[in-house]
């Protein structure tokens, strides 16, 4: 077993106070915690600070692990055999145990109380899966893998129709398996939808944008339009105006319980041929339409 | 394997869980629960129910402060803070989320700003 330093990795002197200790530890789980650094080694550097302070703030963890003197880092060393029988609870054997482990374990025994350790409950597993705007209107299964100390498990999980963005999934009885009766943890799974060229999600229902021109919207007309399932013919009523919101039932994340929107935007032609430029000429010269004027009226 | 219906649910406001098991699967007592509750920074689903239920939705970010607590060795209180805070930002990235759906496509790429002035 290797001897690590937990007062060199919190950066305190052997004698500091709890105090110091908390501080200590709180600054560089501030500096290195993966949710605040990105930094390549910050995980390990905030694993490290995180069990030296967790033997260090419990005062019977502490006094055991100043018992074992002060070895150099990395040096080997053996537990005074008398830590088996005055911590570990039955069961327990310190063989194959790191320094982190084997504290651990001098916690659950505690020293000079041979007791029945308690159940421990199997660790929890966080996953992430990210799938397309039409499998998550189809449902679909994916692969999980999962380590834990039986070793690589693969999980095939049915992800139900109608999902949304940012839904959250739970496994029950299916992380990593329980020590001593203790039940078994649960799968998290954190589902994310594939950005889509088209279309947008927001909760089920589904945005897209629907472009036409001047006079199919003011004319009203039929146009194909695309869904997740192929495309099909939206009729466009005649005096529709740019950002209004056409709906399609029942074509969103959830088959028949949201909805597909065609936001419209009106359209002009970059360059004109010469017929157009003369009707739309013509049609400027007769229209007394005014789009200030209604804008004004609608305030 | 394929898990069974039953073993999976949605940690949405479908399905509800129970004091005991929001503690479970929390890793948080059943009287801080309580104490969470007495901050109003969890509500239960029906207040005056002397076993209460909350909304799944609460497991996620509930979860995430819990770890949080651990790993910077937070107070109860602090995390009650924290957990209101999480929530918060869930609920503005729905709306950015609503809002950027509503967004026409040449407009997400970046908003075109007329120069102002001479």
């Amino acid at each position: 077993m290797k001897y690590k330093d937990y007062y060199e990795t919190l950066g305190v002197p052997r004698h500091a106070e709890l105090d110091q200790i908390k501080k200590a530890y709180r600054k560089l789980a501030r500096s290195y915690h993966p949710d605040v650094s990105k930094a390549p080694d910050a995980e390990a550097r905030f694993k490290d600070a995180a069990e030296a302070y967790a033997t260090l703030k419990d005062a019977g963890k502490r006094t055991a692990y100043d018992e074992l003197g002060h070895p150099k880092t990395g040096a080997e060393f053996a537990p005074p055999p008398q830590w088996q029988q005055d911590f570990a609870a039955p069961g327990d054997s310190f063989e194959d145990l790191d320094l982190a482990d084997l504290l651990a374990a001098l916690g659950r025994g505690q020293r000079g109380s041979a007791q029945a350790a308690a159940p421990i409950r199997g660790r929890d597993f966080e996953s992430a899966v990210t799938v397309s705007l039409a499998e998550a209107r189809q449902g679909i299964k994916v692969q999980l893998s999962v380590g834990d100390a039986d070793g690589e498990r693969t999980l095939e999980i049915t992800i139900p129709p109608g999902v949304r963005q940012d839904q959250k999934l739970r496994l029950r009885g299916r992380g990593g398996k329980g020590l001593r009766g203790g039940a078994d943890g649960d799968i998290y799974l954190h589902i994310t939808l594939a950005p889509h060229v088209v279309f947008r999600p927001d909760g089920l229902d589904l945005y897209f944008d629907l472009a036409l021109t001047p006079w199919e919207a003011a004319l009203g007309a039929d146009v194909e339009v695309p869904t997740l399932e192929g495309t099909v013919l939206l009729t466009v009523p005649p005096g529709t105006r740019y950002g209004r919101k056409l709906r399609l039932r029942g074509r969103g994340l959830a088959e028949g319980h949201s909805d597909l929107y065609a936001l419209v935007h009106i359209d002009v032609p970059a360059s004109l041929t010469d017929p157009e430029r003369a009707l739309l000429v013509q049609l400027s010269n007769i229209s007394n339409f005014n789009p200030r004027t209604v804008a004004l009226k609608e305030k | 394997m394929i898990p069974k219906q039953s073993d999976w649910r949605w940690l949405d406001t479908r399905e509800t869980v129970t004091l005991t098991e929001l503690s479970e699967c929390c890793g948080v007592s059943e009287s801080e629960l309580d104490e969470l509750v007495g901050y109003c920074a969890l509500i239960p689903l029906a207040p005056a129910n002397p076993q209460p239920t909350f909304s799944a939705h609460w497991v996620v970010p509930l979860r995430h402060a819990s770890k949080l607590r651990m790993d910077f060795d937070l107070d109860l209180f602090t995390m009650a803070i924290l957990l209101g805070n999480l929530n918060r930002i869930e609920v503005l990235e729905r709306q950015v989320h609503s809002l950027q759906a509503l967004l026409p496509q040449q407009l997400r790429s970046g908003i075109e700003v007329q120069p102002t002035g001479a």
